[in-house]
């Protein structure tokens, strides 16, 4: 990073982009990504060639390395990834995306208090909630189960609907809806098949949004699940505590568990932010 | 008038039947576990002694412990040195980064989307990818080192640079989040302040010290709070590259009373060192709801 060595990147004055802050820009671009283009490439090496210094600038590039999860017992933890993450957004949605319209369109006590309780069970460490999640399904016998995964994923994934769905429900011009009323249509049905269709991307990046913090969830899945519901990302780290350590597969398994994120997120890049901040600050 | 009440009647018995799943399900699901965590932190419950959950005889003895546990101070030491120097260096570069894509481009507005990339990632994904640069054998980095005949010792098992090790990686990962928020402040300066300011005869550098930075300082203070609460979870980068150690030396809270609970078997000890840990982030977060107010309330 070159601090404020070229002045015109100091000022607020919004200008076409001069050449040299173009450089500096596609300079920074690399150096910062370098690390996880390396990682992309180490996957389509055979794992001689990841040991080889120097590193060959041309190769030939395998998919041996995919081939070999696919083969082995991974393609079964993503299955159980895609299933639990996408259980979750669905129940999250299901319970949270009502439950966001009702607040949206309330003024009452307890409004501030109930929000509060939101933002802290998104803001709590995981280990408070894997504690006693743990205890309870040693219990009932949901320990290794993509159900008790569902579950654990939707104490943060609701909360989550809950706070990003309200500033959606109110852009929705409230004349609209009183116009339905004095129809003589029921709350519910303006809800239905006036509301939901205008709030309809809000809810696509809602519910992506779900499903990225559920698939990139390591800490339960490590501590929940031990065989049956291994998800993606405990498998990938499973790589690297038997038989020797196989870079080649653990970079493919790093690249197959980062290449839904990366597709899903690019498209919600906008509410990234009102996503990680929880509504607490007006994005 | 007494339409407007049965329409209000109506209204309030849906908002009932439309919060109420949400609230219970969050109840069972969030509140009840919260709760058993209080409880299970006033007793000394083994795993190995069943018996022991409940048994409230001495309600206050992992509290009273805690001060006296080297270990569970030195974490917290641990992690405070953590999210200083993190939270400090991505507000830092997050600012520099968005200074430098403050401007208006069709390349340059792609590129940002590529500059939020390690940011999206899976922080196992991130884990794996330093623990890739940080391991002798393949990185690209020992070897560009040995290149320029410097001998690099191993970073994450060595006590001087495994934290920093960590602290390099949780801001390559975060800096993108800093960045975004600091860039959105930037994005709503009216432009006639730098002008005026320009006409007035101001240099760059005034212009960001006396126009840009007081703007912006409001923001930088949220995300750096925003980074605070998070850097407490810390945990799959301490956990794929340096497991806690050397020593303890990289051994943060949250990692601790991990160990605690599922390599000791020390349920109810952890669950007071994590009543702790949550009543901090508590506290900063009700901090960061009270700016955010009162940043509302100014604009």
């Amino acid at each position: 990073m070159s601090g404020g060595k070229s002045g015109s990147m100091i000022g607020p004055v919004r200008r076409s982009a001069s050449p040299r802050r173009l450089v500096a820009i596609g300079v920074t671009l690399i150096m910062l990504l370098s690390p996880f283009l390396w990682l992309l490439q180490m996957s389509f090496k055979s794992n001689d060639l990841i040991l080889q210094f120097p590193p060959p600038l041309i190769f030939t590039p395998t998919l041996q390395n995919y081939a070999s999860l696919w083969q082995g017992a991974f393609a079964a933890s993503f299955v159980n990834s895609l299933m639990s993450a996408s259980f979750s957004t669905a129940l999250a949605l299901i319970l949270g995306v009502p439950a966001a319209y009702a607040l949206s369109r309330w003024a009452g006590r307890g409004k501030h208090a109930l929000s509060f309780a939101i933002l802290v069970t998104r803001m709590a460490p995981p280990i408070a909630f894997t504690i006693p999640f743990f205890l309870f399904y040693r219990w009932i016998g949901l320990l290794d189960t993509v159900t008790g995964l569902v579950l654990v994923y939707t104490s943060f994934n609701l909360p989550l609907v809950i706070w990003m769905m309200q500033p959606f429900f109110e852009t929705v011009p409230s004349s609209l809806e009183e116009a339905a009323l004095v129809d003589g249509a029921s709350t519910r049905v303006v809800f239905l098949q006036i509301v939901l269709p205008m709030v309809a991307p809000g809810i696509a990046a809602t519910a992506i949004l779900c499903f990225l913090y559920a698939w990139n969830d390591f800490f339960f899945a490590l501590i929940l699940t031990r065989t049956n519901a291994r998800t993606a990302p405990v498998a990938v780290v499973n790589f690297m505590n038997y038989e020797g350590w196989e870079w080649g597969k653990i970079a493919a398994g790093g690249s197959l568990v980062m290449a839904p994120v990366l597709i899903f997120s690019l498209a919600v890049r906008r509410y990234l932010v009102s996503g990680l901040t929880a509504g607490a600050v007006k994005g | 008038m007494s339409g407007e009440g049965l329409v209000d009647a109506e209204r309030r018995r849906f908002n009932r039947i439309a919060l109420a799943p949400s609230l219970i399900v969050l109840f069972v699901i969030a509140g009840l576990p919260a709760i058993y965590l209080v409880v299970t932190s006033l007793t000394p419950f083994q795993l190995v002694n069943p018996g022991s959950s409940t048994d409230f005889s001495s309600p206050l003895r992992n509290y009273r412990l805690l001060p006296g546990d080297p270990r569970f101070v030195n974490s917290l030491w641990v992690q405070a040195k953590l999210s200083f120097w993190g939270v400090l260096l991505q507000v830092l570069l997050g600012m520099l980064l968005a200074l430098l894509l403050h401007t208006q481009s069709r390349i340059v507005e792609f590129a940002r989307t590529l500059f939020l990339i390690p940011m999206v990632l899976p922080p196992i994904v991130v884990a794996i990818i330093w623990k890739l640069i940080y391991t002798p054998d393949i990185s690209p980095l020992y070897y560009a080192a040995s290149l320029l005949n410097v001998t690099m010792p191993s970073l994450t098992s060595s006590v001087d640079f495994a934290l920093t090790a960590i602290i390099i990686a949780d801001t390559w990962e975060w800096m993108p989040f800093t960045f975004l928020m600091i860039l959105a402040a930037l994005q709503t300066i009216p432009e006639e302040f730098s002008e005026a300011a320009l006409v007035d005869g101001a240099n760059r550098l005034q212009i960001f010290f006396y126009i840009t930075l007081p703007f912006i300082t409001p923001i930088l203070v949220i995300s750096g709070m925003f980074r605070l609460i998070d850097s407490v979870k810390a945990f799959p980068l301490v956990f794929l590259l340096t497991g806690g150690g050397p020593g303890s030396v990289t051994e943060v809270t949250n990692y601790y009373a991990y160990l605690l609970a599922f390599d000791f078997n020390e349920i109810g000890y952890s669950s007071s060192v994590t009543i702790v840990m949550l009543l901090l982030v508590v506290a900063v977060s009700l901090g960061v709801v009270w700016m955010g107010r009162r940043r509302e309330a100014m604009a």
